[in-house]
């Protein structure tokens, strides 16, 4: 309020000082007015004052006149004609009058030429015959009008013609020219009248159409009935008056003054401009040369305003330039658009420039219409919701987020819109900030994808414990179940087998569990790399037909391997981790194929992605139970397993697929799952391998036999065990001496050595070494072993039996030079399968040096 | 008398002649053709005396006349065909132009009637060589300012006998709210004659000028005082605010209502067409002088006359001068003339009537009195397109400059039209 109050104080003075300069102005110019008319009748009054005197003195001096040539009339010389002609002849050219005449009682009249004629003289002829002189209008037989001044003087003769009064005449033109008021321009109307207005002369050149002049004052002025008395009452009573009144609608003053002769009254009418010219000259001068002043001092205020608005302006203007201008570059060097829009006309009064840098809109087109952003917006038709903005509390502000596609780029980007309602010089504007929030969208969505990741993390934590504690305490309880009736039953052999034989199969499973967990732990903690060597393709498959036959003929099921194309017989690859791959499908295929079932194994290569690489595909297909389409969604999630009839009655971990298809991924191959449920599944992997550059590969080779593993095939041999644990030193030593072997321990890798290299050639047929001992480790005893100069050195089996199982480990142990790697705890099975193999080998190899010694 | 005498011998000669058996030869010789127009011939006093003349002379007048409109061009048809009557009626116009007055007409100034007829009759009758063309034999009228007495007199005021008391007059009459002047300027273009009377009834050998094309009017002072007058008396409202649609027939009416105080008309009008329905009478009117700024006293216009004019070569040329002596005679003139208003052509009539308002006006008419001379005696001289020059300054469409530059060109135009010498 205050500060609207100082913005109309400038122009509420203005307007003060205006009226009150106005009310001077008018207060000044009626005080000028009526001090004007009262000099304006004064001087009037002072005018026809002098003019009634002059004409009082002209009357009388005409009457002088007179009275003095009738006096010269008596005389004895007026007889003489010609010389009073000539004395009169005189006197008319000095004094102006137009006739001289003699006049008789009987309304004669003679002229000093001797011309006779008639003299009505009207009233004024019994005045004469009274003995006074008069003065009156007189009509001549030519139409003229004259004014008469007559004297009666004693009778006399003058040429034959009697007289008894004498009279000079004047044109009416002379008279007015004897009345004439030269101040008023001629513009003024000055008569002689008699006490009833008639006109006995005017001054008016050119002659007098007034007869009557108080009638016509009458018809044509404004004056009432009032007035009029008034001036009638005056002139009977020879007052003098003055008065004002309009004629024709122009304001006169109407003077009179009595004459002092008989009922005459000189009676003026002068338009009041005229008589008030002088004043009113002096007057407008005055007004004019106050409202010169006036003005030039507005005019000066006026141009002082508009110089120091013009300059205020042009500051203005300059510093919204200026600021328009850094605003420009700053809202081109910043991903937020500015705009300012007006609540009325809803049009925008600034953009900042750089919507067109990032929404791809000119910034011509958004003045033009600012509704071209809606054009932007992705899902949402209004951007720029009007009710909306004119609900936003002045001085307050509101967001709304909106994603914006670029209309060049196409780029989508989010735009957190915050409308500001403010209200500049009266207007209520609306302030549009548009804010990139693309990467703080992002960002949340990262934080919810992390967090929902976490939850699921977490929720993975939790069934992978809730898992894991029931898929091992299920082992265990029959571990530790069977173990405690073992001790009871001890005396019992076919149950001490029977518990041995559930404790072993508990263990395994546990063993299986703990193996799959570990793995799937490091291959989700990104510690899996691959190693690339170059492997034999069918012993892959002879490995794998070993191990799975057996177990699909324990369920008689149909069991095939089945390579379809000239795949090569060497690759490059990881051999260990594509074992694992197939035997976890295959292994699962058999598991979930019911007695009798059948599964096929194919191996096809795909054609060349290039000369150095091969595409195999590996099919896995049984007819088992199947899958639901719910469960293959999930199949390669950790601990997945289906839950139904079947599946209840199998043992799996549930992290066998998942192990799978991250392998897979790891070799940057594809898995593909087809399964109905009751119809059983294929699983189709496709992988590429390099080629290695020396192909050795012959399709025609057949692949080594396999060979059949002996059940007691440790019977007799002597093995050299390195085990710094006491407990498995001992179950080792009995399981081997179980399969008919023998032993000597040694507790740490150095005491292996020592006692290696004290042995004889051939006491020892193998080596088994643990790998974390004291003193010396199961590599570096190995590599000693290696080293040591020991005719057996080299050739003696070295077999890793230890708990480090991941495929570094077992990498590791041949880096070592081991010449296999069993894993704890020890499957006597695998124990039994390696020694046997490595045993064949070592004859074989013993066999051909003899055989070469021999050719030696 | 002796005229009579004449007059007599010359019928009773007729009538022995007729006596004698001469036949229709005889009655064909004694047969005067007389031509005019048919409601100028159906005039009473013109049946009048034409009866008087075959009554008493047993003479026969044919009568050959034309309507109105188409008088002019028959006429001049005739005349160009040798068909010349014996006696024409003709107005001494412009229009008489055409009929090759010097050709066709006897001069009468030498006829004993001559001296009987009134000084306005016979300057009108006369060419400017002071050859008389005709006998006028016409209802004769003057024309001035006729201004409303009772009005004037209740206003306390007297009419003007100078220019400067009638501006007086017009003023003091406007004061009062009154029109000073009915001037119907729609159609009427009598008024423009009024104020060129004087300059060239004054200055012949202005209008010999003139009529020689030599000057124009633009270069007479008096008409460019005339017409600014005019101009200023519009501007001043002393015509009224609608005269620019007053016309003829509303003259009566405004004058008769009081409205308007004074106009430029002739008597006769007053009695022939001035309605007494309005509050004013005839008897209210008075004369005095037209004031349009071309004569300090301003000025009178004599009427216009229609002359009776005798072919020169008509084989009864004496006869036809008989007819006219018979016509001038005093008391045939004031039988024909009895009863009607006119003003006198004869200084001997008795039995007309005459105007009181031109009787009380008389003085003021024998000293102000003109010959109508613009109308009559300027070549190319057109009321019509003077009235037409003045309705563009009126409406303002021209100056006073454009409004004489408009005279000067319609009335040269139609001098050319009637090929007039030096046009």
């Amino acid at each position: 309020m205050k500060k609207r109050f100082q913005k109309i104080l400038p122009a509420l003075l203005i307007c003060t000082v205006c009226v009150v300069s106005v009310l001077i102005g008018i207060f000044y110019f009626h005080f000028i007015s009526r001090q004007i008319y009262q000099d304006s009748s004064n001087h009037l009054e002072e005018i026809y004052g002098q003019v009634n005197r002059s004409f009082g003195a002209f009357v009388k001096r005409n009457w002088g006149l007179l009275e003095n040539w009738g006096s010269r009339l008596s005389r004895p010389e007026a007889s003489d004609v010609s010389a009073f002609s000539v004395f009169l002849a005189d006197e008319q050219a000095y004094w102006g009058f137009s006739e001289f005449y003699f006049l008789s009682g009987d309304r004669a009249c003679m002229t000093l030429d001797g011309v006779r004629g008639s003299m009505e003289l009207k009233d004024s002829r019994d005045i004469l015959a009274s003995g006074s002189p008069v003065m009156g209008s007189e009509t001549l037989a030519s139409g003229q009008e004259v004014t008469l001044f007559a004297v009666p003087v004693p009778k006399g003769t003058y040429q034959g013609f009697d007289f008894d009064a004498i009279a000079i005449s004047y044109s009416n033109e002379d008279m007015a020219k004897s009345l004439n008021v030269d101040a008023f321009s001629g513009k003024a109307k000055c008569f002689v009248i008699h006490e009833d207005g008639t006109v006995l002369l005017s001054t008016q050149t050119g002659g007098n159409v007034f007869e009557n002049y108080y009638v016509y004052l009458k018809a044509a002025s404004d004056l009432d009935e009032k007035k009029l008395s008034r001036i009638q009452s005056d002139w009977k009573k020879d007052v003098s008056g003055l008065l004002q009144c309009k004629i024709g609608g122009v304001s006169h003053c109407i003077l009179y003054q009595p004459v002092g002769y008989q009922d005459l009254i000189l009676l003026s009418a002068v338009p009041q401009n005229v008589v008030s010219s002088g004043f009113l000259s002096v007057q407008k001068t005055t007004v004019n040369v106050l409202l010169v002043i006036f003005f030039l001092l507005s005019a000066s205020a006026i141009t002082v305003i508009l110089l120091r608005n013009r300059s205020q302006a042009r500051k203005s203007r300059a510093e919204l330039q200026y600021r328009e201008r850094m605003f420009d570059v700053l809202s081109n060097s910043v991903d937020d658009i500015f705009i300012m829009l007006d609540a009325e006309s809803f049009r925008a009064n600034y953009i900042s420039p750089n919507i067109e840098r990032l929404l791809g809109i000119p910034v011509q087109d958004a003045l033009d219409n600012l509704r071209v952003m809606e054009k932007c917006a992705i899902s949402h038709d209004v951007v720029l919701p009007r009710e909306e903005f004119e609900s936003i509390p002045l001085q307050g502000n509101r967001r709304w987020d909106y994603e914006y596609r670029h209309q060049v780029t196409g780029e989508k980007r989010w735009y957190r819109m915050t409308v500001y309602n403010v209200s500049i010089q009266d207007m209520t504007k609306y302030i549009i900030v548009l804010s990139d929030r693309t990467l703080e969208q992002q960002m949340n969505r990262n934080l919810q994808e992390a967090l929902d990741a976490a939850q699921s993390a977490n929720e993975a934590k939790s069934n992978f414990l809730s898992n894991m504690s029931h898929d091992i305490r299920t082992p265990m309880n029959a571990i530790v179940g069977f173990s405690v009736l073992l001790e009871k039953d001890a005396d019992q052999p076919d149950k001490v087998r029977e518990y041995t034989r559930k404790i072993s199969a508990s263990s395994h499973h546990l063993l299986s569990l703990i193996n799959d967990v570990l793995d799937m732990s490091k291959i989700e903690s990104g510690k899996t790399s691959l190693s690339v060597e170059c492997f034999s393709l069918p012993d892959l498959l002879e490995n794998l037909n070993i191990i799975l036959t057996p177990q699909a003929q324990t369920k008689n099921q149909c069991f095939t391997i089945r390579m379809e194309g000239n795949p090569p017989q060497q690759i490059l690859g990881d051999q260990l981790r594509l074992n694992q791959i197939l035997i976890n499908l295959l292994s699962n295929a058999i598991k979930y194929t019911p007695n009798g079932g059948t599964i096929s194994f194919v191996i096809r290569e795909l054609p060349r992605p290039a000369p150095q690489y091969v595409k195999l595909q590996f099919e896995v297909t049984d007819n088992g139970i199947g899958m639901s389409r719910d469960f293959q969604e999930q199949i390669f999630s950790p601990f997945s397993r289906e839950i139904n009839s079947v599946t209840n009655t199998v043992q799996g971990t549930g992290l066998g697929m998942a192990i799978t298809k991250n392998l897979v991924d790891l070799m940057g191959g594809i898995i593909r799952l087809k399964s109905q449920p009751g119809k059983g599944s294929t699983f189709t992997v496709e992988l590429s391998f390099a080629l290695p550059e020396t192909e050795e590969n012959n399709p025609g080779e057949q692949a080594e036999p396999v060979l059949e593993t002996p059940n007691r095939v440790m019977e007799g041999l002597r093995f050299l065990v390195a085990e710094d644990n006491g407990l498995n030193a001992e179950i080792l030593t009995e399981m081997l001496h179980m399969e008919g072997a023998s032993c000597d321990l040694a507790v740490n890798g150095l005491e292996t050595v020592t006692m290696f290299q004290k042995s004889e050639p051939g006491y020892y047929d193998m080596i088994l070494m643990d790998v974390q001992m004291p003193v010396m480790n199961g590599y570096e005893a190995t590599r000693e072993i290696r080293a040591c100069n020991h005719p057996e050195a080299m050739t003696i089996p070295i077999v890793a039996m230890t708990a480090n199982t991941f495929a570094e480990d077992i990498r590791n142990t041949f880096d070592a030079g081991m010449d296999g790697h069993l894993a704890k705890p020890i499957d006597m099975n695998a124990v039994r399968d390696l020694i046997g193999r490595l045993i064949g080998q070592k004859h074989r190899s013993d066999n051909s040096v003899q055989k070469e010694e021999k050719n030696q | 008398m002796k005229k009579f005498f004449c007059m007599v011998l010359a019928a009773a000669a007729v009538c022995l002649t007729t006596a004698c058996g001469l036949g229709e030869s005889v009655s064909d010789a004694n047969t005067l053709t007389i031509m005019g127009k048919e409601t100028d011939l159906n005039k009473s006093y013109m049946k009048s005396i034409f009866r008087q003349y075959e009554k008493a002379t047993g003479n026969k007048l044919e009568i050959i006349s034309f309507e109105d409109e188409e008088f002019e061009t028959k006429a001049a048809e005739k005349f160009a065909h040798g068909e010349v009557p014996d006696v024409f009626m003709h107005f001494h116009n412009a229009d008489l132009n055409q009929f090759d007055v010097s050709d066709h007409f006897y001069d009468l100034s030498k006829e004993e009637w001559v001296s009987d007829l009134t000084d306005g009759a016979l300057a009108y009758c006369q060419d400017q060589e002071g050859h008389l063309l005709g006998l006028p034999f016409w209802e004769n009228s003057v024309s001035g300012c006729y201004y409303n007495q009772t009005i004037l007199d209740s206003l306390g005021l007297k009419p003007a006998t100078t220019q400067a008391e009638f501006d007086m007059l017009c003023q003091a009459l406007s004061d009062t709210g009154y029109t000073p002047l009915c001037w119907p300027a729609d159609g009427c273009s009598w008024m423009i004659q009024f104020g060129l009377d004087p300059i060239f009834a004054d200055n012949p050998a202005l209008l010999e000028k003139l009529n020689r094309n030599e000057i124009t009017y633009a270069e007479i002072p008096a008409v460019k005082d005339m017409v600014q007058w005019i101009s200023d008396a519009a501007d001043q409202g002393w015509f009224g605010s609608d005269f620019l649609s007053c016309g003829w027939s509303d003259i009566s009416p405004v004058l008769g209502s009081g409205k308007a105080v004074m106009t430029y008309i002739w008597d006769t009008w007053f009695y022939t067409d001035f309605s007494l329905d309005g509050k004013y009478s005839v008897e209210d009117f008075a004369l005095m002088p037209v004031f349009l700024n071309t004569t300090g006293n301003g000025t009178y216009e004599g009427g216009n006359l229609n002359m009776m004019m005798v072919n020169k070569d008509s084989k009864k040329l004496d006869a036809a001068l008989d007819f006219l002596s018979f016509c001038a005679s005093q008391e045939n003139y004031n039988t024909a003339f009895d009863g009607i208003a006119t003003v006198n052509c004869f200084k001997g009539q008795t039995t007309n009537i005459q105007s009181p308002m031109v009787t009380d006006a008389s003085v003021s008419i024998a000293a102000n009195e003109r010959v109508s001379t613009a109308a009559s005696r300027i070549i190319g001289y057109s009321a019509t397109d003077a009235a037409a020059a003045f309705d563009s300054l009126f409406r303002k469409k021209t100056d006073v400059a454009g409004c004489i530059k408009l005279l000067d060109d319609y009335r040269i135009a139609e001098a050319k039209k009637q090929g007039a010498e030096g046009f």
